[in-house]
């Protein structure tokens, strides 16, 4: 695909999104969604804590910065997968704000061809200032004949 | 549920498997719960429209079925991190299992690592991943 872009962009914030409050009852029917039954996923009160993927909900308003090389813009990726480092559980009550990063960029050459990745990393605290997760989104673009 | 010690875990053990039916509805309902109820994940035609051979889990829920996998075997509140790869389509209205294996302890840091993956019924590894978990 020859890929060639400016390194300077990596790591820029392109966007930050506060989401609203969370609540109890989302919580919960997330995690009874993934099957839980853990008191501390399920059970209203002051013990309900957030499943740890729930993170995985909260997104930034922009999915992708601007300045994504011309190359990349517009067209269709997939989700190859994340890596999440997490923090400390999300609760009740708790504004999360995702700050997005273009974290990462790079080729690949698989079986099936030439592939771009474009991680892009969410960096989620909630209003304590208190890091909840650190996302990266791993997303795949198939190299164009 | 699970509390378990860091001395009594060694490299090799295996977590689950885990096989569960993963209904069309229970993903509807993840899908609802995180507020992505688009067509591909909730309704054969309209994912068919998208090309899709059928609906298809979102890959985020495939994440949250292998850490109920790894809560299950360590307790809430263990995992400290999930790296996962999608490597294929994850269909609904199927049997899937949950896997796991310790790779590494850490003595210093009392954590432990651990390759994890859910396979199809026909042991496909549709999505594989490592994790890491403390433990007291």
């Amino acid at each position: 695909m020859g890929l060639e872009f400016d390194r300077s962009i990596l790591g820029e914030e392109f966007d930050r999104t506060e989401h609203d409050p969370v609540a109890a009852d989302e919580l919960i029917a997330f995690a009874r969604a993934l099957g839980e039954a853990s008191p501390c996923y399920v059970e209203p009160g002051a013990a309900l804590i957030g499943h740890p993927t729930y993170c995985i909900r909260f997104r930034g308003g922009k999915f992708f910065p601007d300045n994504l090389p011309e190359g990349l813009r517009y067209r269709m990726s997939f989700d190859a997968g994340k890596d999440i480092e997490f923090g400390v559980p999300v609760r009740a009550g708790d504004r999360i704000t995702v700050v997005s990063t273009l974290h990462d960029l790079y080729e690949k050459t698989g079986r099936s061809g030439s592939m771009v990745f474009v991680v892009v990393r969410f960096t989620m605290t909630n209003q304590r200032g208190e890091t909840v997760a650190v996302v990266d989104n791993r997303m795949m673009y198939r190299g164009q004949e | 549920m699970a509390d378990r010690r860091f001395d009594d875990v060694f490299e090799g053990d295996e977590l689950g498997p885990v096989e569960l039916f993963l209904s069309k509805d229970q993903v509807r309902a993840y899908a609802r719960a995180v507020d992505h109820y688009f067509a591909r994940f909730t309704d054969d035609e309209g994912a068919r429209r998208e090309g899709l051979p059928g609906m298809i889990t979102p890959g985020n829920m495939s994440m949250g079925l292998l850490t109920t996998l790894v809560d299950g075997w360590a307790g809430p509140g263990k995992l400290r991190r999930l790296g996962t790869t999608f490597r294929g389509l994850v269909l609904p209205d199927r049997t899937i299992r949950l896997c796991g294996a310790v790779t590494q302890k850490d003595q210093t840091t009392r954590s432990v690592e651990l390759d994890v993956w859910m396979e199809s019924d026909e042991g496909e590894r549709l999505v594989i991943g490592t994790a890491t978990v403390a433990l007291q």
